[in-house]
């Protein structure tokens, strides 16, 4: 039973957070309703309240999407990164869900000691790698490829440690179990360990998704060609050639987020779960 | 050869000090029902797990059907296993769960269908037939675990407490599904129970452990009635046998508190030479109130006051101090008494059982 103070401290905190979201909103919003109008409008509408809001659906209300779409290569980028993302959720499944089995299930020496070296490598940041990176690619000749710039983003040492956290608590006796219903531990692993782990699945599926829907640094090292670009290169190239507006650019950044978005209140629960299920609690 | 040989059997965990089985040697004949019991950590799942093969035998030798099988991987020793906490695939339907051992092994769809029914059926569980295990009871989960066991035809059934999440009443009614399944399978198995009743009532022959070592095998009533150590005759029963340190000089069987007994002719002749100091035990329903006992036992009549009671019914137990022991007499409805009252009793002594009292090795002959 929840006392009464707790419940106003509840409602404080609720209004409090409606205050928040709604603050973190207004940029949002402003995007959004600009993304439609020509660039008379949007200085027309400035410092006024009409800036928030879209104009009346009618002849036009697309054109800076239009524009884009059939103007630039944006459309392209867009589906390269869905592509690459899609690969790299597979492949970042069966290599961390793998390597996070091993280290939860399987006894060999100095486990332990793994699991710590794997957590202790989340600490080193990204970019001062990416060097290292970029090099051996370049030396094996996988520059400008889709295979060079996916490898180095499989292993994800912080999925490698959520899938372990999770897989520790599997029972041993449904292994048991099917070992004598003749499952191979492969077998076992795609059609048993993964889905009884959904939930971390999808959660290390999220994750991926937006580190390379939002990645900037990597790709633009590993791609030259055009052709294979990622979104938010894309954007970058596209809103920094002088002749695109100012329409165009939020149309730009609107799809860009859109599916951030998306991705974000589709899967709120598995990546607050995610953030949080380091610890010993898994859902 | 038997159809599963353990010889001299040993286990000894990587990281563990002692044994947790230690010369463990039986032969189980096809068919059998065989159960273990035993305290808790006597090495019964162990036993059971090498037999498996989920654990690595550290000495002795394993054979099925046999063939010599410690190295044999468990799916190729022709085993199927019921789990304590029934290891069902949580995100596979009843139907999947039970048939998916079939699919494994290539088994054409037909057969397995129809082997799915006859399991389905047997067990009872139609109506859960597409329903996950998280939607079904402790009950219904146990029998989608004996399902998966039984549609795969192995030799041998292997069980660890199966029953022992189940509240009482469906405990029994299990126990005697699991009965049934034996008799109309004939599969042979061997089950895990530290329940005494559950061992006595379903199996073929008994295995009692302590602390890793084989005290005693053999058929149910051959356990209850020639117990070979005190620990034995202490395990099996309910309530417990009763003991007590004695005396025995010529033919007077001495107690603590200086009550005593004349032995007859034939349990002294099957006491042999043996006199002095040893444990006496004897079972509740061998201290007798009734007439025809009490006139029997005439000059051996025994008093106490009754200090608790526990009335069931059918099974009626009277607790009081006897030979410095506390001591629980099992009587029937007729001679149930209150708490507080002074009662008369004898033992039966062909009843009684003697044990030496260091080594609580049974010296009846
Ligand atoms: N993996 C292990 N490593 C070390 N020792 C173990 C291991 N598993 C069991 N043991 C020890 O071996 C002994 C026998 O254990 P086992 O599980 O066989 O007992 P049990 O008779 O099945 O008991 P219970 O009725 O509690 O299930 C115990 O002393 C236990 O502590
Ligand atoms: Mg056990």
């Amino acid at each position: 039973m929840r006392t009464k103070s707790e419940k106003r401290f509840d409602w404080i905190l609720t209004i409090l957070l409606l205050v928040l979201s709604v603050f973190f909103l207004f940029p949002v919003v402003w995007m959004l309703a600009n993304s439609f109008k020509t660039d008379a409008a949007i200085t027309a509408d400035m410092n006024t309240i009409a800036a928030f809001i879209p104009p009346v659906p009618g002849g036009g209300f697309f054109e800076n999407y239009i524009s884009i779409l059939t103007n630039t290569n944006f459309l392209r980028y867009m589906l390269n990164t869905l592509f690459y993302a899609a690969i790299l959720i597979l492949c970042g499944i069966v290599v961390n869900g793998l390597a996070g089995y091993a280290l939860a299930k399987i006894r060999f020496p100095f486990r332990e000691r793994w699991v710590l070296l794997i957590l202790l490598l989340q600490i080193v940041p990204m970019e001062t790698i990416i060097t290292i990176h970029f090099l051996m690619i370049a030396k094996v000749g996988l520059l400008n490829t889709v295979i060079g710039y996916i490898l180095p983003m499989i292993v994800n040492p912080f999925n490698i440690f959520l899938f372990r956290q999770v897989f520790i608590s599997l029972p041993d006796d449904v292994y048991e179990a099917a070992q004598l219903d003749f499952c191979s531990p492969v077998k076992y692993f795609f059609t048993m360990v993964l889905p009884m782990s959904k939930t971390v699945v999808a959660t290390v599926s999220v994750f991926t998704f937006l580190n390379v829907w939002n990645d900037y640094l990597w790709p633009s090292l590993v791609f030259t060609s055009s052709d294979l670009l990622t979104a938010q290169i894309g954007l970058n190239s596209i809103t920094s050639n002088d002749n695109t507006t100012m329409g165009q650019t939020l149309a730009v950044i609107t799809m860009v987020t859109i599916p951030v978005i998306i991705i974000y209140s589709l899967f709120s629960k598995q990546i607050v779960e995610g953030v949080t299920s380091t610890g010993s609690k898994e859902g | 050869m038997s159809f599963i040989e353990l010889k001299h059997i040993n286990k000894k965990y990587e990281n563990a000090e002692r044994n947790s089985v230690t010369d463990f040697t039986l032969s189980i004949e096809e068919k059998e029902f065989i159960a273990f019991v035993g305290p808790s950590g006597c090495g019964k799942s162990t036993t059971l797990r090498m037999i498996a093969g989920f654990e690595d035998i550290t000495g002795g030798d394993l054979y099925i059907d046999g063939v010599r099988v410690n190295e044999t991987a468990p799916r190729d020793r022709g085993i199927a296993m019921v789990f304590q906490n029934y290891a069902l695939y949580p995100h596979m339907t009843v139907e999947k769960n039970i048939a998916y051992g079939l699919m494994n092994m290539k088994v054409p769809a037909g057969e397995i269908k129809k082997k799915v029914d006859w399991a389905v059926k047997i067990l009872g569980l139609e109506e859960f037939r597409y329903r996950k295990p998280k939607n079904l009871s402790g009950g219904q989960r146990q029998r989608v675990a004996l399902g998966r066991a039984i549609v795969k035809n192995q030799k041998v059934f292997l069980m660890d407490e199966p029953l022992s999440n189940l509240d009482a009443k469906l405990r029994v009614s299990m126990r005697n599904e699991i009965s049934r399944l034996h008799r109309e399978l004939g599969t042979t198995t061997i089950y895990v129970t530290h329940d005494q009743v559950e061992a006595m009532t379903m199996a073929d022959r008994i295995v009692i452990m302590k602390e890793g070592v084989m005290q005693q095998v053999g058929r149910p009533m051959e356990l209850y009635e020639h117990p070979v150590n005190k620990f034995v005759a202490g395990f099996i029963g309910s309530p417990q046998m009763n003991f007590y340190p004695v005396v025995l000089e010529d033919n007077l069987l001495k107690f603590a508190d200086g009550s005593r007994i004349a032995m007859p002719d034939v349990m002294l002749e099957r006491l042999g030479d043996r006199r002095g100091e040893m444990i006496m035990g004897i079972r509740g329903e061998d201290i007798k109130l009734d007439e025809q006992n009490m006139e029997l036992y005439q000059k051996d009549r025994q008093h106490a006051v009754v200090e608790n009671t526990e009335v069931m019914g059918n099974e009626n137990n009277l607790y009081f101090t006897f030979g410095g022991s506390l001591t629980v007499a099992r009587v029937s409805k007729y001679e149930i008494s209150q708490i507080g009252d002074a009662i008369d009793f004898v033992f039966s002594p062909l009843k009684m059982h003697f044990f030496d009292k260091d080594t609580e090795e049974s010296i009846l002959k």
